[in-house]
């Protein structure tokens, strides 16, 4: 195996391929703290990708409730049992990935759901961690929690399932790191679905061959952002690009979001995937089970997202979420607002940091009654 | 990967290679193809003639030379006869296999098997046993009890893998045809793992590992009978080539031919399967 680079846990790692990044990575950052799980990305994805015949539990995008929720059935604590305890304690990280706990015989740790894990993409929705006993009150974090996570491929730098397909039939786009499945030279060996920790590669049963999530990347080549982001009507999701770690611009609001303020982290990054869908950790959950999900640094990204309105840059680019179908190239803040630009410098969108408040007089001359909400 | 499975995997690979060594040694035996009389493609395992062809059992070994593998694969020999009749070449496959596995879904895997030839045979250089190597196409035939399955059934729906399933529209049923050719996956590509087939073979070609590609002109054809756990194939293939990637076939001529099987029900798929080393095989005149 060669060795390459994964910044995500700050260290050299095995990956069956060469070091090679593209020359410009998809990249999403989801604030978990917004999402209300209305499923609104499940069906925009459904419709436009997935709605054939072999295609009907196949969900390129989930929201799953956690920590109860799965899709497919206990997908990460699944992968996490068969990891084993590794050592988080510091970084870079000592224990070790998927690559480096390869059984003989194989690429990397992986294992093959069954057909009826799918069955259920709703199950443990909105069940929360533990009862709530007498005496019990509200504190954070809190005492009984739950959060909703989205998911979609994580177009990984160090993608698994291209890594475990021996055709090579997975490939990494040069011009934007969206990792696509060749519909004309897959053979079905689900080497690919078994690889994928985070279960993003789906078996077809009618083609008889497998299918992944493709990033919209006809809607990213024209620099629109991806449906799931675009329909999200809790403007959850910034779609982009993100620069390699020693090439980070910070007026790219996920360069700013992910290295500069690092409010956003990977999905279990002790895995050593370098995935690319960054999620602002939820305020109100343990730092225990946040650590284990997002890695080092979740208690110090939450602390900094709870002063956001205290930072005007770091408020300007949560303020961009949902402001535009547009892809966000650059931004800056000026005269009260946050300023989206595109590739060539040409302003896409413009939010106001503070909504106008208008104010009225609390008595209804009018009606003759007083007004219960004046603003 | 470690240093101690590393030398565990070298141990393994040197074993292999001297077992297969040694099986091709002791396969001094050679494949005779008799001339039978029946006309047209050979294409029934229960043809009368093949009672009088003799069989060689041929040792298949677990594929452990590339990753990923299956040490443990399930069927360790093969008994193969072969006949041809001046016009198509016919190989007669035999095998115990307790589960019959025709049906493809995420956790179930089909039966298969498969027979090379080198597409141009030099006797003092062969290509590669092992799917041929750049410079030594090979071309291979393998049949499918999925697509058997499929010939002799019709091709599962949804509501044949999920009886209880309910859905409210698909899109070829309100779009024109070629309007939903994107929502069919690989059926809209033409993938030949996923489209119809009028043949249970396939006729593919390979220059090394994954390399296996089908063929534009699909020339192969066959049958497999399931009876009492053993599979009895037949893949029978025009002699003439008709193609640059097909071998030429003439009544009298020599050259190699090697097989791999699959247990589907043993979850053997791709590089998870036993093969074999080249055997020698002789057409009657």
């Amino acid at each position: 195996m060669a060795k390459v680079f994964n910044w995500q846990i700050g260290r050299e790692m095995d990956y069956p391929y060469e070091g090679v990044r593209p020359q410009r990575q998809f990249g999403m950052i989801m604030d978990t703290n917004k999402c209300i799980a209305c499923q609104t990305c499940t069906v925009a994805c459904k419709t436009t990708w997935t709605p054939g015949r072999g295609q009907e539990y196949m969900f390129w995008n989930n929201v799953e409730t956690k920590p109860y929720g799965y899709y497919p059935l206990g997908w990460d604590v699944r992968i996490l049992e068969k990891l084993g305890v590794q050592d988080m304690s510091s970084f870079p990280y000592k224990g070790k990935t998927l690559f480096e706990s390869a059984p003989g015989g194989e690429r990397l740790l992986g294992y093959l759901p069954d057909d009826l894990d799918y069955a259920n993409p709703n199950v443990g929705e909105d069940d929360s961690y533990g009862n709530m006993p007498q005496g019990a009150y509200l504190q954070m974090p809190h005492m009984q929690w739950m959060y909703y996570l989205p998911r979609i491929c994580n177009h990984c730098t160090y993608a698994a399932c291209l890594a475990g397909c021996p055709r090579m039939a997975i490939y990494k786009r040069q011009e934007d790191g969206i990792v696509l499945l060749d519909q004309t030279r897959c053979r079905g060996y689900r080497e690919c679905v078994k690889a994928c920790p985070y279960k993003k590669v789906y078996f077809n049963a009618m083609t008889r061959v497998s299918e992944k999530c493709i990033g919209c990347y006809p809607a990213v080549e024209n620099d629109q952002q991806t449906q799931c982001t675009i329909t999200c009507i809790g403007k959850i999701r910034l779609q982009g690009f993100i620069s390699a770690p020693d090439k980070v611009r910070e007026d790219n609001p996920l360069d700013y979001l992910v290295f500069v303020k690092k409010v956003a982290k990977p999905l279990y990054p002790q895995f050593g995937l370098e995935p690319h869908v960054y999620y602002i950790p939820p305020v109100h959950v343990p730092p225990a089970y946040l650590y284990q999900m997002f890695g080092w640094g979740v208690e110090e990204a939450i602390a900094t997202y709870r002063k956001a309105t205290d930072d005007p840059k770091l408020l300007g680019a949560l303020l961009l979420f949902g402001s535009t179908p547009d892809i966000i190239h650059h931004y800056k803040v000026e005269g009260g607002h946050a300023v989206g630009y595109d590739e060539k410098g040409a302003e896409m969108v413009r939010v106001p940091m503070s909504e106008p408040i208008h104010v009225r007089a609390a008595y209804d001359e009018r009606y003759q009654t007083y007004r219960t909400n004046i603003s | 990967m470690n240093t101690r499975y590393r030398i565990g995997w070298i141990t393994l690979i040197v074993l292999a290679l001297s077992l297969a060594l040694a099986a091709s040694v002791g396969a001094e035996e050679v494949l005779q193809a008799i001339r039978v009389k029946d006309e047209g493609p050979l294409v029934n395992p229960e043809a009368g003639f093949w009672m009088g062809a003799k069989a060689v059992q041929v040792t298949m070994i677990p594929q452990i030379i590339t990753i990923p593998m299956n040490p443990n694969a399930a069927i360790k020999s093969l008994g193969v006869k072969a006949a041809h009749n001046g016009q198509w070449v016919a190989i007669l496959l035999e095998w115990k296999d307790s589960t019959k596995s025709d049906r493809i879904m995420l956790d179930e895997f089909g039966d298969q098997v498969a027979v090379e030839l080198p597409v141009q045979y030099k006797k003092d250089a062969p290509p590669s046993p092992m799917m041929g190597n750049p410079g030594g196409r090979v071309n291979i035939w393998q049949w499918r009890a999925a697509f058997q399955h499929d010939i002799e059934h019709g091709e599962p729906q949804v509501r044949d893998l999920y009886p209880n399933v309910r859905v409210d529209l698909y899109p070829d049923q309100v779009l024109r045809a070629i309007d939903a050719r994107p929502y069919m996956g690989a059926l809209g590509v033409d993938n030949p793992i996923s489209r119809p087939t009028h043949s249970p073979v396939l006729d593919q070609m390979a220059e090394g590992w994954g390399t296996m590609t089908v063929q534009p002109e699909q020339n192969a054809d066959g049958k497999g009978v399931w009876n009492d756990g053993v599979w009895r194939v037949a893949i029978t293939h025009p002699m003439a080539s008709m193609t640059e990637n097909q071998p030429r076939l003439q009544p009298g001529d020599e050259t190699l031919i090697a097989f791999a099987v699959w247990d589907g029900g043993n979850r053997e798929v791709g590089p998870r399967k036993a093969w074999s080393p080249w055997v020698p095989f002789k057409l009657a005149k």
